[in-house]
């Protein structure tokens, strides 16, 4: 499947800028240590405990259910992972999910924004439909990133998600439905004629 | 001054008439050159008889209407059918492959066809047919250039189909360029 064509370099909001690539398997130490230089309190959120180089060894190479899955990094150090997932079979089949992990001070510069912003576009070339994202209750930076990309607040789990500190929270589930972008395209090239219906 | 008289022709919601909107934008808008595009439809609003008109010319277009094309390209048998017969004795022809099988054509006559469904498909989308055989148009023709139909293209089609629209576009552009014998 044919994406945008990376690597890109994108400016932040304070200045700085990163190099948003394709992860490739020759990426498996530089992400080993990424994730393992995320707080115990940002590891937690995620599926797998991605501390555990075994773990990472997996994720760089079973890239079957993974759509798109896109570094940033600064001087060879990655600084946040996103990356879009789907199902192979199925009745949820054209759902995509994203999972997107930025490091702590990386954040609150729209890096977020500018990796979702590639998520979602090349999702419609991928055929997916729906975007999924899962935030837990009071992370509010990460909702409000999913938010300004199009996504709206489809369910909430209540005490799905237990912090840190052994306390529960619930998990917002979001979606973007990126299906009406080709429905336009389909308005677009339905010939219509002008007086139709007059 | 150089003009060139293009039909493109096939079924209601194959986004023939948006074919021709990015042709006739990409020449006027982002070539300097000037354009007009005229639009007929059947009675119904898909799978009906459908086609464009587009004059592309170095000097202001007097007469927008294109009795005999230079340039004829076809994305339905049907549409080859009935506009066959108006192509220019030395017209060139372009057609969809899969859907169009060229017959009785005048001698003087050049044909290049390309599968532009089967590319649109594997790119993921059937729906951008259309934007291949725009490519395929560009690559054959030289008549608009290759930055200005890329604008063009994307100026005119939805956000988020960017993406996949260009990649359509470059399928059907390389194809055009292979069979000319371009570098």
């Amino acid at each position: 499947m044919e994406f945008e064509n990376f690597p890109q370099t994108e400016p932040l909001r304070d200045g700085r800028s990163v190099i948003v690539r394709e992860m490739t398997i020759s990426d498996e130490s530089r992400m080993v240590e990424f994730f393992q230089g995320l707080p115990l309190e940002d590891r937690l959120f995620l599926r797998n405990d991605v501390s555990q180089p075994e773990v990472v060894h997996h994720f760089v190479r079973d890239t079957e259910d993974q759509v798109l899955n896109l570094v940033a990094e600064l001087d060879g150090k990655i600084v946040a992972s996103a990356t879009l997932e789907r199902g192979l079979y199925g009745w949820t089949r054209h759902v995509g999910e994203v999972r997107l992990v930025v490091a702590r001070p990386w954040q609150r510069c729209g890096l977020a924004k500018v990796l979702l912003r590639h998520l979602v576009r090349a999702a419609p070339t991928a055929g997916i439909e729906i975007i999924k994202g899962q935030v837990a209750g009071g992370k509010v930076g990460a909702q409000k990133a999913l938010e300004a990309m199009g996504f709206r607040k489809e369910a909430t789990l209540r005490r799905h998600v237990k912090d840190v500190a052994g306390r529960k929270r619930d998990l917002l589930i979001l979606t973007n439905d990126v299906s009406h972008i080709w429905e336009k395209m389909e308005a677009l090239n339905a010939d219509f004629s002008p007086t139709q219906g007059e | 001054m150089a003009s060139t008289g293009i039909r493109i022709g096939g079924l209601g919601g194959q986004g023939v008439i948006l074919s021709g909107i990015i042709l006739g934008k990409a020449a006027s808008i982002f070539d300097g050159k000037n354009a007009t595009l005229i639009q007929a439809f059947g009675p119904e609003a898909r799978g009906s008889a459908c086609s464009a008109q587009v004059t592309i010319a170095d000097a202001p277009v007097a007469y927008p209407y294109v009795q005999n094309p230079d340039v004829l390209v076809v994305m339905s048998s049907d549409a080859y059918t009935q506009f066959i017969p108006t192509l220019k004795a030395d017209g060139l022809l372009l057609y969809e492959e899969e859907l169009v099988t060229p017959k009785d054509l005048p001698p003087g006559v050049k044909a290049y066809g390309i599968p532009a469904t089967r590319i649109a498909e594997e790119l993921g989308r059937r729906l951008v047919l259309n934007i291949v055989m725009v490519g395929f148009f560009a690559g054959v023709t030289g008549v608009v250039s290759l930055v200005a139909a890329e604008k063009a293209l994307l100026s005119s089609v939805p956000k988020g189909t960017e993406s996949l629209n260009l990649n359509a576009f470059r399928r059907g552009y390389e194809h055009g360029r292979s069979l000319v014998g371009a570098a």
